[in-house]
């Protein structure tokens, strides 16, 4: 094992011959992650797996230019063979007129967690996955029961030309059970659990009988559900869907690279009405327990909020060392990597609408003709096109007030400032639930994404 | 150094029963575009191991990058730790058995791959923004070298070479509103053409530029080209043709063999012996792979199986189509190799031609179906609305519903244009039976009559 300090000091000496090669600002990430998943599929152990990887991530800028090299080993030549490729790749055209303003940050932190994974047995945690499996089992029409519990602890060290010595821990436990339920030809299904940036507490604190006995209970009813109705239509978003909402419609053009490339609707929409007056969105990395709460972004930024919304008017972008640069802001924490073999842009940490002033039920009697949506499977961003697609797991038909039945997946669309116009009501507690965000296509890193119930007006389609 | 390392870690657990050590090595060279100009170039080397072992119903797994000396120890010390905490599995087969090859090493590994310098990428980017007449606001190449190899207990010794070529690109223009378009590349050799990719991104982009938006809700006849088809065939064929699926009973198709699930017109074969991503002799189990018929005139002639399904078909693959890092973290998993759909005679103007009522997709927000259930309602970005053999307008922010497991039992037309996209090879289709739902009122469409392609 290479000690932290053993560690930090290759990674200062790597920034030390970046900068003697030529680079205008470098830094050096080193990157070590841990894995235990465990997952079970009616009772049959399916995975169970302990992962360890580590490597470390040069970067160097020069003549407006980022050039990385990686190494995968923590040997000082290996690491200084990675720093002068990173320079090389650089290779820009003379110096550039863009000068990185990054914080000169002295930091080491550990995980803020009560009950470390590392001090809980591998044992505890597979009881924990076939609780979940076998909580579902509540019914002949389960035809597939899913437990998973999964941990990862990610050890980062950092070192920059600006003098940054940080070192932290970010510790990510979660529990998920997934049913499907079968009748005829007829499958649906259903899912539950929590996730976090907290240790096992999570799983302690959690009541696993219930979350299994949900997760099936509402697979068998959704098997009675109905063809969403199809046009533009009056749907109330669970948390989970709107935060599929601010993360797909406003979150992604809200990200400052899209913002330089000019690629985002929201160009120069600082200060523009956006939204209705209920609508005040956020990102903000520091959410104790969230999912996509960073202590410090990939280049060594202290984590922060952004207020990208308030009161229906646009106040501004989440930013990397660049494209605050680029702009003229300050960097607010949003430049993250999947991991060290992977690029640094800017990401979104949690996303989400604040709060309004109704209740659920209220929201709901108060609503004639609509649709309640209830939990996501995924969604698109569209930056350029200024529209977002949402799919929903399932739903419910609302009618004078009520709710009169399940409805299948569908999947919603429009216009994000139709939509966010067309906001009328929202609930008073805001949710946050995590998930994996690729950017388009690939990147993967943790975000979470959430907000209140939200009423407006949008496209929606039932598939067949 | 990852036979090594393979070698090391099967001898460190060569007294269980059943034993794998499987070792990958790649070496990753990105070049990304931002606004028209080479913004990053990344070179990326990953080196890992993955160990399991069986003993009576209990199992062990662990995974490792080769980071450290000990690194091998490392991996053998966790799998045991997790074998001694296993619960029994009794549905457990045992690993790979040894066995010959099946077919010829396909024509998977180009030398310009693994020869290619910094340079020679950035001017491979630069003659795709070159032929671009319009801005690549985001963009990426990645060329890979991976091997790997792949040892057990019962005797199993086998490695694999290939090189991968990923490209994606996005392209923007600014017309009656912005429009966007994108362009991917999937394959084993450096054959991407960046003129095409660069007169496509133009063409697309200032199409989506001047869409309309669709108004209305109508049933129509889709016609998928195959950046749209690929993943679309994948989450819906590939899970109903999945082992595991069937095994847990979640595939659609689970009782199907020998009986008629789709159009008589569609015939798709899994071809590991042909030139693709994921071509191999033998699969990253170790089981050899062979050619054969999934679905033959519309009836399903079988499922792909990996070792844990039992008679496996040498599906069970933890390399992936577009991405050479990480394999060694992946436990082995069901994926077709190269499942193609045999081409037809349509060209696609003669498919326009021959729809009366039907829209082209040009661009889906994301083209997929859902696994479990094959329905989609997807975001039309891009569209070609088609009355009477004539495309009548460009429309977007509408979407296009249906059912991909009903859909290929309505096939109306295949073209002959087939692509690698990821797993799959797919030309051009066209099925009946969908709805395009947009905001209410009539179609919004203009009544310009466009041909394709424009030039």
């Amino acid at each position: 094992m290479v000690k932290a300090d053993d560690i930090q000091d290759l990674l200062e000496s790597a920034v030390d011959k970046m900068q003697g090669m030529g680079a205008e600002f470098s830094d050096a990430r080193s990157q070590t992650i841990r894995v235990t998943g465990v997952s079970t599929t009616n009772g049959d152990l399916r995975q169970l797996v302990q992962k360890s990887t580590g490597g470390v991530c040069l970067r160097a800028w020069s003549g407006g230019r980022w050039g990385y090299g990686t190494a995968t080993s923590f040997s000082k030549e290996d690491i200084d063979r990675a720093a002068a490729e990173a320079v090389r790749n650089a290779a820009g055209d003379g110096r550039s007129d863009l000068v990185l303003e990054p914080a000169t940050v002295k930091s080491h932190r550990k995980a803020d967690v009560r009950i470390h994974p590392d001090s809980v047995s591998l044992e505890e945690k597979i009881q924990a996955a076939l609780d979940l499996d076998r909580a579902q089992a509540i019914d002949d029409r389960v035809l597939n029961r899913v437990g998973a519990y999964s941990e990862e602890i990610k050890d980062v060290c950092m070192s920059n030309s600006a003098g940054s010595d940080i070192s932290w821990q970010e510790v990510r436990t979660l529990c998920r059970a997934m049913s499907v339920a079968a009748e005829g030809q007829r499958m649906e299904r259903y899912y539950d659990g929590p996730d976090s940036t907290l240790g096992f507490e999570v799983v302690r604190d959690a009541d696993i009988e219930e979350i299994g006995r949900v997760a099936a209970k509402e697979a068998i009813a959704t098997l009675a559900a109905d063809r969403a109705p199809s046009g533009n239509l009056t749907v109330i978003s669970d948390p989970m869907v709107s935060g599929l909402l601010a993360h797909e419609a406003m979150g992604h053009a809200s990200e400052g690279d899209e913002i330089t490339k000019k690629r985002s609707f929201l160009t120069g929409a600082v200060g523009r009405k956006v939204a209705s007056e209920v609508i005040s969105m956020y990102d903000d990395g520091t959410v104790r327990g969230a999912h996509g709460s960073i202590p410090f972004d990939d280049e060594g930024t202290p984590s922060s909020c952004t207020t990208i919304i308030k009161d229906g008017v646009y106040q501004g972008y989440m930013h990397s060392l660049e494209t605050a640069a680029v702009l003229g802001c300050r960097p607010t924490g949003n430049g993250r990597a999947e991991n060290y073999g992977k690029r640094t842009w800017v990401r979104m940490t949690n996303t989400f609408f604040g709060p309004g002033d109704w209740d659920r039920d209220e929201l709901i009697a108060d609503t004639k003709d609509g649709i309640l949506c209830d939990k996501m499977i995924n969604g698109m961003e569209d930056p350029v096109g200024g529209c977002f697609e949402a799919k929903c797991l399932r739903g419910y038909l609302i009618r004078n007030g009520e709710i009169v039945k399940p409805l299948q997946s569908f999947t919603l669309t429009g216009r994000s400032v139709d939509i966010l116009s067309s906001a009328d009501a929202l609930t008073k507690e805001v949710i946050l639930d995590g998930g994996m965000c690729g950017k388009g296509i690939e990147d993967w890193v943790r975000v979470s994404s959430g907000g209140p119930y939200m009423r407006a007006r949008m496209i929606v389609g039932g598939g067949q | 150094m990852i036979h090594e390392a393979a070698e090391r870690a099967l001898k460190a657990v060569s007294r269980y029963p059943q034993c794998e050590a499987y070792a990958s090595s790649a070496v990753v060279h990105t070049v990304y575009i931002d606004n028209s100009k080479i913004s990053n170039i990344e070179t990326k080397r990953d080196d890992g191991l993955m160990v399991r072992m069986i003993d009576g119903e209990r199992q062990g797994k662990a995974s490792v990058s080769l980071c450290r000396d000990s690194s091998v120890d490392d991996c053998v010390r966790m799998a045991e730790s997790v074998l001694k905490f296993s619960p029994s599995t009794p549905n457990m087969n045992g690993y790979a058995l040894p066995g010959k090859a099946r077919h010829v090493m396909p024509d998977v590994w180009d030398r310009r791959v693994e020869d290619i310098t910094p340079d020679e990428l950035r001017e491979l980017a630069r003659a795709v923004i070159d032929n671009c007449r319009v801005n690549i606001p985001r963009a990426q190449i990645r060329v890979s070298t991976h091997d790997c190899v792949t040892m057990n207990g019962n005797g199993v010794d086998c490695s694999h070479r290939s090189t991968l070529v990923y490209g994606h690109f996005t392209s923007m223009a600014v017309r009656d509103h912005p429009g966007e378009g994108m362009e991917t590349y999937h394959g084993t050799h450096l054959d991407l053409d960046p003129a095409a990719i660069g007169q496509a991104l133009s063409r697309k982009a200032e199409a989506a530029a001047v869409c309309t938006e669709f108004k209305g809700h109508e049933k129509l006849s889709m016609i998928l080209p195959p950046s749209e088809l690929g993943d679309m065939i994948t989450s819906s064929v590939g899970s109903a043709i999945d082992g595991e699926n069937v095994k847990y009973g979640t595939s659609l198709w689970k009782e199907s063999v020998g009986q008629q699930v789709a159009s008589k017109e569609l015939t798709m074969i899994e071809d590991p012996s042909a030139r693709a991503p994921l071509s191999c002799v033998f699969d990253d189990e170790g089981t050899p792979t062979e050619r054969r018929l999934v679905i033959e005139n519309g009836v399903l002639r079988g499922f792909n199986r990996d070792s844990f399904c039992g008679g496996s078909t040498g599906n069970g693959m933890r390399r992936s189509s577009v991405e050479a890092q990480g394999a060694y973290e992946r436990t082995p998993a069901i994926k077709p190799l190269n499942l193609g759909v045999v081409p037809g005679r349509y060209s696609r103007e003669d498919m326009i031609e021959q729809t009366d009522s039907g829209i082209l997709v040009e661009k889906f927000a994301w083209p997929e179906a859902d696994e479990l259930t094959g329905r989609f309602g997807l975001n039309v970005r891009c569209g070609y609305v088609i009355k009477k053999g004539e495309i009548v307008a460009t429309v977007n922010n509408a979407l296009l519903m249906g059912n991909m497991i009903d859909a290929v039992a309505n096939v109306e037309m295949i073209g002959n244009d087939p692509e690698h996209m990821g797993v799959v090879r797919v030309p051009t289709m066209s099925f009946s039976g969908t709805e395009l739902v947009g905001n209410r009122g009539g179609c919004g469409c203009s009544t310009a009559i466009w041909r394709w392609p424009w030039s």
